[in-house]
């Protein structure tokens, strides 16, 4: 599901980034630069963060090209540099807050869902998009690299120095939040037009 | 699969919602960052040393008059195709480089015939609909921006390139091209049911 898998560049390409040319890493830019901003701001909601965290991603991607070995994909080594930059943004963020990255569902209650449109009544017709966002930073991120980005909790669980039952306690209490939309009657458009996408 | 299986069992979705929610997940539009960003992370990396600017390209040696013959003999064997299809619409076909032997003249050649050809397949097909998808729009945007990087890069006749990264950028633009047309075809065929 994620779009990271399907870029392709031409290995050439590559070597001539790890040389540190300058168009190789524009061509490498253009094509990831939109599947790294949309992780990021499904991390951050904020487009000013999210702007920052794929400069960090791509200088990262700079500084480290000449060490990738093209042993995996470049697309899930280029979207592993950008879960550890968005992570470590919700890292820092908590700890500026003197909290640590864990659960932090207390943040949300019952009636900040109700009042962002999030109804528990099946048939309201309610956005995935606010209801993402209304999600805790956390959780969002884990339901995130679950069901998008394709991880495993164990992954989760080493991204974010936690446990892999922190991982699925997120997700399932984020599953519990999202499950009044699954019966949304707009689903079903939705997956028609899921099902057509291609890349 | 253990994964999943335990992920049914915590979190007591069923089967269905699962799919509800992962169709839900792929119809969310992707999203592309300001233009101003990738120049802010260009500046920086010049700062930092991490990338180089292209060198100028100064023709004072005599091989220099050479590459220029061969670019023009590429010339004159691509003109006449070019004369049998209009321009293209969308994109500004990059400027023949310096191959420097007949393989490599060759394979260039054949890239830029095979470019050309996707060039006119595109242009053969119906207009994209006036009305599409989000997630479809940024597609065809984000391939159409980077055939316009590939060709901003071969235009630029300031910047030197060997005969080899010419074709590695016109094998880039081909694939690029050949993407393209696969979801135009795609979308027309969807349009014309």
């Amino acid at each position: 599901m994620s779009k990271f898998a399907d870029i392709r560049i031409d290995p050439a390409i590559v070597k001539r980034a790890a040389r540190g040319d300058a168009r190789a890493h524009e061509i490498i830019y253009r094509a990831f630069a939109t599947p790294v901003y949309s992780l990021c701001l499904r991390f951050t909601k904020v487009p000013a963060h999210a702007e920052d965290l794929v400069q960090e991603t791509f200088i990262e991607i700079m500084r480290s090209v000449a060490k990738f070995r093209g042993e995996a994909a470049l697309g899930s080594w280029i979207r592993r540099i950008a879960v550890s930059k968005a992570l470590m943004f919700l890292r820092s963020a908590w700890t500026s807050r003197g909290q640590a990255l864990a659960d932090d569902w207390h943040d949300v209650t019952p009636g900040d869902a109700l009042s962002h449109g999030i109804s528990r009544h099946p048939d309201a017709a309610i956005d995935l998009d606010a209801a993402l966002a209304n999600l805790p930073s956390v959780s969002r991120a884990v339901v995130w690299l679950h069901d998008v980005e394709g991880f495993t909790h164990k992954e989760i669980a080493a991204l974010m120095g936690r446990t892999e039952s922190f991982s699925k306690s997120q997700l399932s209490r984020a599953y519990q939040r999202l499950r009044p939309m699954l019966s949304d009657p707009r689903a079903d458009i939705a997956g028609e037009n899921a099902g057509l996408r291609s890349y | 699969m253990n994964d999943e299986k335990e992920d049914e069992v915590i979190c007591a979705l069923t089967t269905d919602e699962r799919e509800v929610l992962q169709r839900k997940f792929a119809g969310l539009v992707e999203t592309m960052p300001p233009r101003a960003v990738w120049y802010r992370i260009r500046e920086q990396a010049e700062a930092e040393g991490l990338i180089h600017r292209p060198a100028i390209r100064r023709r004072s040696t005599w091989y220099g008059g050479v590459g220029l013959a061969a670019a023009a003999a590429i010339v004159a064997v691509i003109v006449p195709a070019m004369l049998n299809s209009p321009q293209p619409d969308s994109f500004t076909e990059p400027q023949v480089s310096e191959p420097t032997n007949s393989i490599e003249v060759n394979t260039l050649q054949a890239l830029m015939v095979e470019s050309r050809q996707l060039e006119s397949d595109l242009r053969s097909l119906p207009d994209a609909p006036r009305v599409m998808r989000m997630s479809m729009v940024a597609t065809l945007s984000d391939i159409e921006n980077r055939i316009a990087a590939i060709d901003y890069q071969l235009n630029d006749l300031g910047v030197q390139m060997t005969p080899e990264e010419v074709r590695i950028f016109w094998r880039e633009r081909v694939r690029l091209m050949k993407s393209l047309v696969q979801l135009r075809y795609a979308q027309a065929q969807r349009t014309a049911y």
